[in-house]
């Protein structure tokens, strides 16, 4: 998983300053190495372990500028530590040509021992650098640029996004397989990346490679080529959300950014789907889709959390209903064929475990479903109906908005597709935003934070709806603050984990209404409170758990089913807060990438 | 002209309590938008290319509901820690300016007349300040400036005397030399506020020149201030508009002039206006009879409520049948009561009220109070209190 840029341009002569900012804005994708090649005459290639500043404080002293032509990449290591040498571009031995990759190459072994037998010296443990070697003796072979390039690449097995550019040539060349690749057309030059923020900031107009397809850039022209070699007409498309997004507008990281988005980004995930006066749920393209089989979700990570949410609801509502993880659903051998419905919950949409479970649903005839934040990404153009959550560009790392819209969206979906009409819901849903917001309002969560920062462990449970915000609640406080913290079904507790629980070991109880599961989470809370461990309550008043609790956050009440989203944005504040006082990089925590496009 | 800009939108606006216990004054809103998303658009209207927004007080909900850009201008966001005066909030902004700079509240609202006017009239070379006036019959609450042939000669606070006087709108033009004069002036009750600054400019000699404008200005001083702001907003034709996203029954009676903001629902047999502002996500229920009222944000009104005359805040609930009768009523504010004041009620945010209550005229009640079935609700009400029938 990794970032790749590449751009040719026309009278501008700054391709190093244009490749340093797409990378910037690709970083998201991953940064423990960076590196730019740029094509003058000869290839000068530069690259650097460590985030993008090292690159740029290497570059600082070097002697570049007026190239027209380069390719950049920001790595998240697959194969290889991240060093220097194993950043990308990669070159062939000759420094004839240079190649970013964005993907795993699965035959790369085998092509490595052949090249190795072949008397090839390789300089990195990664499988990209096959690429320029194989490119390379094609050139010997006596084969142009081009025609080398296609021959390289048609050795290739597995998911690539691979641009490459050539010694004496102002010419990139790209090819995709699996792996997000979109181009981009401007008046002073030609664009490629791995998405769009990357070059935003030059062109809004954007052309989509497809999977299988060649790209040839040239400063005032794209030719795209299928892969034997035939023209393929291709329509500009153009984006139309606002790149200033991407800034931080005065907050200290995206993340407190985005989890204060949440209000604005739920209304525009609710905008124009709800009536209330008769408490339906309209989704266009929704209305006649058949369920005669459980309908199954799959995801990853956090979205995989949002999907364990939306089959709950399903299933309340009638409709039987079943949430994989992406990567384990081949394992699951899960029952499909051209009777089931099966729905990918990704933010990004370029998820490559949810991609391929979505392409094998696809393959066995199923009616695949994309439930996704980012139009034009490959699971909304390669799925038969979207569902788009509509929680604007997401760029800290771990997932904050957009869990909360997935949620909103995924409970809209469950009551369209069971027909479930309810005016209370509608209600409910409405309120969501405002509450939200008031949870924004207080300081609790901080305070919360900053009281068990040194704690060894945390440990979350809740029930029923709140069970998926407890694994959440985990998730979080994992990814950003480095800490032990896992979530469980409340009830499993005295199961086993039980045993972990001590004074140094804060338990997060998320408990909504006053009902039976309330009452029997307030048990399980009673269990944990009798060890001494302290407790922290996220309630909505309603039933008497902050009796038991140490520490109480505040849920504004409403229905059961919108709580636990209000709940949630709880906890994706205490995890923020506490990575603050543990001076986090909060961001963009250690060894994670956005979105995760390799297997 | 492509000036640069900074809006002062970081106090809190202590005279529109309760309604600013969650926001600065600058969010609340004129007619269904913040005042100061009227103030952006003055200014870009005006051609200002780059904003700096001083922000202190509940700062993130500026943020949030701006974002890094506004009308596709950039805008920076700087913080003022702790609220010590105006000037000392333009100091926070001074190392993200340079050069001749415009400097406006973020909390009154102006139109595009002043600046334009505050532009043209400033002439860096000669002078270290211009500042935007406006004639007013009464200028005792704000700060009074004396002009002689263009030229200011003093600026008073609340001016007490007959001199004739011209209001400081609060759009200034001023050159870097304003930073050190802020510095150099002495703080009163430990705040350095802005007109200090300029005063130190005059005592120096300094060349500070003034132009009146016939734009508009209004400022809110109180909540209700609020109704007369949407009135001049709705009767200017600004914002008169029901957005698309908003669903209107079609046995609901809309009578004009009103403003009906995303999302919003009217309910079967309403009748709304005239001059009512709903603001985003808002619900008015069934047979809901609702005049000249600001109801803002994920307000709800419930079915056969009678609403007159009243502000509300954000998630505000009126339950079914409750009454605002409407004004005039005498208001009490701290110790001061204002007699015969235009306003039914003002409900802070997530007041909510379970049906059947009556509010008496000039009622204002604090954020996330509860007024159960039947109570009668009059005077002032603080925060979170319970009010039974």
């Amino acid at each position: 998983m990794c970032g790749i840029i590449g751009y040719v341009g026309t009278d501008r002569s700054d391709a190093a300053d244009v490749l340093l900012h797409g990378l910037s804005q690709l970083e998201y994708r991953g940064y423990d190495s960076a590196g730019i090649a740029l094509a003058d005459g000869r290839l000068d290639v530069h690259k650097r372990e460590g985030e993008l500043s090292a690159l740029e404080d290497a570059l600082a002293g070097a002697d570049i500028g007026g190239q027209t032509t380069g390719i950049g990449h920001t790595r998240w290591s697959t194969h290889g530590p991240p060093s220097d040498r194993n950043a990308h571009p990669h070159t062939d031995a000759d420094g004839r040509v240079a190649v970013v990759h964005n993907g795993i190459i699965e035959n790369y072994q085998t092509l490595r021992d052949e090249l190795a037998a072949e008397g090839v010296d390789f300089r990195s443990d990664t499988d990209t650098e096959v690429v320029p070697h194989l490119i390379a003796g094609f050139l010997e072979e006596g084969l142009d640029d081009e025609a080398a390039f296609r021959a390289a690449i048609e050795r290739l097995e597995g998911s690539y996004a691979v641009a490459a550019v050539f010694e004496g040539s102002e010419t990139v060349y790209a090819a995709r397989n699996e792996s997000p690749l979109v181009l981009g057309v401007a008046d002073d030059g030609t664009y490629l990346a791995s998405d769009v923020p990357a070059f935003i900031e030059y062109t809004d107009r954007v052309i989509y490679l497809e999977d299988g397809e060649f790209a040839r850039l040239e400063g005032d022209e794209i030719a795209v080529t299928d892969a034997e070699g035939r023209t393929v007409e291709t329509s500009i498309e153009t984006i139309e959300w606002d790149p200033e997004d991407a800034g931080k507008s005065g907050y200290d990281h995206y993340m407190r950014k985005e989890i204060n988005e949440q209000p604005a980004a739920l209304r525009d995930c609710l905008r124009g789907r709800l009536d209330e006066l008769s408490g339906r749920v309209t989704l266009e393209g929704f209305e006649d889709l058949e369920l005669r089989r459980p309908v199954t979700l799959v995801a990853c990570g956090t979205s995989y959390h949002a999907a364990l949410f939306g089959v709950q609801l399903l299933r309340e509502w009638g409709v039987p209903a079943q949430a994989f993880l992406a990567s384990e659903f081949e394992a699951d051998a899960v029952p499909i064929d051209t009777d089931s419905v099966v729905v990918g919950v990704t933010q990004s949409g370029e998820t490559a475990d949810t991609l391929r479970a979505l392409r094998e649903a696809s393959a066995a005839g199923a009616t695949t479903v994309a439930v996704t934040n980012v139009v034009g990404s490959s699971a909304a153009r390669e799925t038969d109906r979207v569902l788009y959550i509509r929680a604007g560009p997401e760029i800290s790392v771990a997932a904050t908005k957009t869990f909360a819209s997935q949620q909103a969206a995924l409970t809209m979906l469950a009551a369209s597709l069971s027909d479930h009409r309810s005016r209370e819901l509608v209600r409910e849903l409405r309120s969501v935003p405002d509450r939200i917001q008031s949870v924004l309002d207080e300081d609790a969560a901080r305070e919360v934070a900053a009281t068990y920062a040194d704690a060894s462990a945390y440990f979350f449970i809740g029930r029923g709806y709140n069970y998926p915000v407890a694994l959440e609640g985990a998730l979080k406080m994992k990814e950003i603050t480095y800490k032990h913290a896992e979530g469980f079904a409340a009830g499993e507790l005295k199961h086993g984990p039980l045993a972990l629980v001590t004074e140094q070991t804060p338990v997060f109880a998320i408990v909504t209404g006053d009902g039976r599961r309330a009452e029997k989470t307030i048990g399980n809370v009673k269990e944990v409170e009798a060890r001494g461990t302290p407790v922290v309550a996220v309630t909505d008043g309603q039933s008497e758990v902050g009796r038991y609790a140490d520490h109480v956050l505040e849920v504004p009440p409403a229905g059961e089913i919108t709580s636990s989203m209000v709940a949630n944005v709880q906890l994706q504040r205490v995890a923020y807060w506490t990575a603050h006082e543990l001076g986090r990089s909060i961001d963009k925590p250690r060894n994670l990438a956005k979105s995760v496009t390799v297997e | 002209m492509g000036y640069s800009a900074v809006v002062l939108a970081a106090g809190e606006g202590k005279r529109l309590r309760p309604l600013t216990t969650h926001r600065p004054k600058p969010m609340l809103p004129a007619a269904t938008k913040p005042i100061l998303e009227h103030v952006f658009d003055a200014l870009i209207d005006a051609g200002v290319t780059d904003i700096t927004v001083v922000v202190g007080y509940r700062r993130t909900r500026v943020q949030s509901e701006f974002g890094p850009s506004y009308r596709d201008v950039p805008l920076t966001y700087v913080t003022q820690g702790k609220q010590l005066g105006s000037g000392h909030a333009l100091l926070a902004a001074e190392q993200a300016v340079e050069g001749s700079t415009l400097v406006v509240n973020g909390d009154q609202l102006i139109d595009s007349r002043i600046i334009r006017d505050v532009v043209e009239a400033h002439d860096g070379e000669s002078t270290a300040a211009t500042l935007g006036l406006v004639r007013r019959a009464d200028v005792t609450r704000y700060g009074g400036v004396l002009l002689e042939d263009g030229e200011v000669t003093e600026i008073v606070e609340n001016p007490r005397d007959d001199r004739s006087y011209r209001l400081n709108a609060g759009v200034y033009a001023f050159e870097p030399a304003i930073f050190e004069a802020i510095r150099e002036s002495e703080p009163r009750a430990g705040e350095q506020s802005l007109v200090d600054g300029i005063d130190t400019l005059l005592e120096d000699g300094t060349r500070v020149q003034g132009v009146v404008s016939e734009g508009t200005w209004i400022d809110a001083t109180y909540p209700w201030d609020l109704l007369r702001i949407a009135d001049d907003l709705l009767e200017a034709g600004e914002g008169r508009r029901i957005a698309d996203s908003a669903s209107v029954h079609e046995s609901a009676t809309v009578i004009e002039p009103v403003v009906i903001d995303d999302d919003c629902v009217v309910g079967p047999g309403a009748v709304v206006g005239p001059n009512v502002c709903l603001g985003e996500n808002a619900t008015v229920g069934s047979n809901v009879t609702l005049e000249r009222s600001v109801v803002d944000t994920d307000t709800r009104v419930d079915n056969g409520a009678t609403v007159r005359d009243c502000v509300t805040g954000r998630g505000v609930e009126i339950g079914p049948n409750s009454t605002v009768v409407g004004g005039p009523g005498d208001v009490e504010i701290g110790d001061r009561i204002h007699r015969e004041t235009s306003l039914g009620a003002v409900l802070a945010d997530h007041v909510r009220d379970e049906g059947g209550v009556t509010y008496e005229p000039g009622s204002v009640v604090g954020n996330g109070a509860v007024c159960h079935v039947g109570a009668t609700v009059g005077g002032t009400l603080s925060a979170e209190t319970e009010v039974w029938g």
